[in-house]
């Protein structure tokens, strides 16, 4: 195959880079970054709508025209990235914290040399789709396999030279650690409701609403108002915020004397002493704690125990270290509850780790 | 929906573990914040929350009302604070008078006076620019314009803040211009970059009101969800921080000299989240903004509030 076959792979290329690159710019609200960032305030938003635009009506000539129409388009084509990437450098020199702005809202890596070389790349693209002569459809129509393998390896460099995809990919696949991801309060209330620990201990809550919601990195914590053998308790629930079935914790804590009275299904003796605090005056947990099922099996090591983890979910664990009498007994599968009635009457997981 | 930030680090450390939510520092007793009722070349009289307490000065006592001054400069009434040197509570290291800053982004600016928004739950700020130095806020903050950010130090008089240092340099694109951070797929334990500090009495009243006394902090990435609210206009920080709440607290530790202590967060960072910056004076490379210490925070962990910032390391979540 000649290189003036080959060469008929460049127009779609192009056409494509420019459409995904408009329809980023359209949809991104900011309108920020990149060579516009050069403009003064007032004309920056015009400018990457008219860029979006400008891409688009290139992409669509590349596409359905041949040459002389589609020659113009891609030799506009070649002007444009050959300027996007000196600006890009200017840019860079300038600020160099100012991302490219090339796909939207998805650039928001600084201006770097990949960029810039992407950009020219593409200039150099371009020119092919230039001289090309047909359309982009009437390349795609006849694809040959030494084109497509010449089109794959140049979308491979491309793809090599955007920072963009991995935002894309981890974007798309919610992949952004659960510490700083947003999670609406009503969604964590329904994994709540739906929870063994929520259906153990509903009986010590009064209504339905928490009285207090918070949030600790991979954790959301919700307050509730209950009774428990006829006195005031807070029943506080705190609820992993990752994978559909999250592990959820409770506890328990007397409204008016504070005494926490059960921890992670740890039932405290009913009038017994108080959990031993810190010099801080939080309750510390006591190890101890009230099984309903027996162990079969010696609690595995931890870390194999860290457990209920969403098989799909590879990102590092950001929530709090639990220690390990706890998290032993999480992992051991034991089931212990925070009893409606006497202390001694655990009958559920208070602590659901699948 | 009530908020109890004391129960609910309580319950946190009962849930989650002690390591998750520590107990608070104590507040540093070296470092006092007052009303100057009386001062002399060897002796001050400060009236804080505990009544009236007097302090003495020695010959490497330093003094600061917008520049460094003498004892004769620290006028009665100013809002002083104090930082004791010699491991006590008597001798005076070094006193600052009338400290003020104006964090935020760029309302108006009218001549030498830019009013300043410093995010939701703080009043709006008015810095004067005062001519001796226009100079050096020129070079740092070029553009006085709306949209654009603006943190300076100053002298607060009469309700305004008459800037003599800026504390960052100005990014040269509008704030709503910046650049998002990238996801973050991991979140570091603990994170290195600046802290700053912020006034939540706004000089008033600094020896009656207990927001003046507080040792606490403001986070930049308070949970949208519940306590940041509807009105929060807040941004992403740069900095991958966890998603916090009002109550938890927050470990950090000043990598200039090494202290360290624990604060409870009392209040949202909505300015320093729109911040990326770096410390002029620190001696680190990390940027984006930690925190927001309060004043008698801030400078027990050895900052220098006329600095602004210092470079360190901040453990939360």
């Amino acid at each position: 195959m000649t290189p003036a076959e080959l060469i008929q792979i460049q127009p779609p290329l192009v056409a494509l880079l420019l459409l995904l690159g408009a329809a980023a710019k359209a949809v991104d609200r900011t309108g920020g970054g990149g060579p516009v960032s050069l403009l003064p305030d007032v004309l920056q938003r015009p400018a990457a709508v008219a860029t979006a635009l400008l891409e688009a009506v290139l992409a669509v000539a590349l596409l359905v025209a041949a040459a002389p129409v589609g020659a113009a388009a891609g030799w506009a084509a070649a002007a444009l990235f050959a300027a996007s990437a000196a600006l890009l450098a200017v840019v860079r020199r300038r600020d160099p914290k100012m991302s490219c702005g090339c796909f939207g809202g998805l650039s928001t890596e600084p201006v770097g040399w990949r960029t810039i070389a992407r950009a020219a790349v593409l200039a150099v693209a371009a020119v092919g789709a230039a001289v090309a002569g047909g359309s982009g459809l009437q390349a795609l129509v006849g694809l040959t396999g030494a084109q497509a393998v010449v089109g794959a390896a140049e979308l491979g460099v491309l793809a090599a030279l955007s920072p963009e995809l991995r935002e894309a990919a981890l974007r798309t696949l919610g992949r952004e650690s659960c510490a700083v991801r947003r999670v609406p309060v009503r969604r964590t209330l329904s994994r709540l409701r739906t929870s063994d620990v929520w259906r153990a201990n509903q009986v010590v809550v009064d209504g339905t609403e928490p009285v207090d919601v918070w949030r600790h990195g991979c954790w959301r914590l919700m307050r509730f108002t209950g009774r428990r053998n006829g006195r005031p308790v807070d029943a506080v629930f705190a609820v992993e915020l990752r994978g559909r079935r999250p592990r959820v914790r409770a506890a328990v804590s007397d409204a008016e004397t504070m005494v926490t009275l059960a921890v992670l299904g740890e039932v405290a003796e009913e009038g017994g002493a108080p959990l031993p605090r810190t010099t801080g005056g939080a309750p510390q947990a006591t190890g101890t704690v009230v099984p309903t099922v027996p162990p079969a099996a010696p609690a595995p090591a931890q870390g194999a125990g860290e457990d209920g983890e969403d098989p799909e979910d590879g990102e590092d664990r950001g929530g709090p270290r639990v220690p390990r009498a706890r998290a032993g007994a999480q992992a051991s599968g034991t089931s212990a509850g925070i009893s409606g009635g006497n202390g001694a009457g655990a009958s559920r997981a208070s602590s659901s780790d699948r | 929906m009530s908020v109890d930030v004391q129960e609910r680090r309580r319950f946190t450390a009962a849930l989650l573990g002690e390591n998750a939510a520590p107990p608070p520092s104590d507040p540093s007793p070296q470092v006092v914040r007052g009303v100057a009722l009386h001062i002399t070349a060897h002796m001050l009289t400060v009236a804080t929350l505990k009544g009236e307490e007097r302090f003495l000065f020695e010959r490497t006592t330093s003094f600061w009302r917008g520049r460094d001054v003498g004892p004769e400069d620290v006028r009665v009434g100013d809002d002083v604070l104090v930082r004791c040197g010699g491991g006590g509570r008597w001798v005076v290291d070094r006193l600052w008078a009338q400290l003020g800053r104006v964090t935020g982004t760029i309302v108006s600016a009218d001549g030498g006076t830019v009013v300043v928004d410093p995010g939701h739950g703080r009043p709006r700020a008015a810095a004067v620019i005062p001519y001796r130095s226009s100079g050096r806020m020129a070079v740092r903050h070029p553009v006085l314009e709306p949209g654009y950010l603006f943190d300076a130090v100053g002298v607060r008089e009469g309700g305004t803040v008459h800037t003599t240092v800026p504390v960052t340099t100005q990014p040269p694109h509008p704030a709503v211009r910046t650049a998002r951070r990238p996801p973050a797929r991991r979140v570091p334990e603990a994170q290195s970059g600046i802290v700053t500090w912020y006034d939540p009495a706004f000089g008033r009243a600094a020896h009656t009101d207990p927001r003046a006394h507080a040792a606490g902090a403001a986070y930049p990435a308070l949970d949208p969800g519940s306590d940041c609210g509807p009105a929060c206009d807040r941004s992403d920080p740069c900095l991958p921080l966890p998603l916090l709440s009002l109550g938890a607290t927050v470990a950090v530790r000043n990598d200039d000299t090494g202290v360290g202590g624990v604060f409870p967060v009392l209040n949202c960072a909505s300015a320093a989240s729109r911040f990326c910056d770096r410390c002029r004076e620190g001696s680190g490379g990390a940027g984006g903004r930690l925190a927001e210490l309060t004043l008698p925070a801030f400078t027990a962990l050895g900052g220098r509030p006329e600095a602004g910032c210092f470079t360190a390391t901040m453990e939360a979540g």
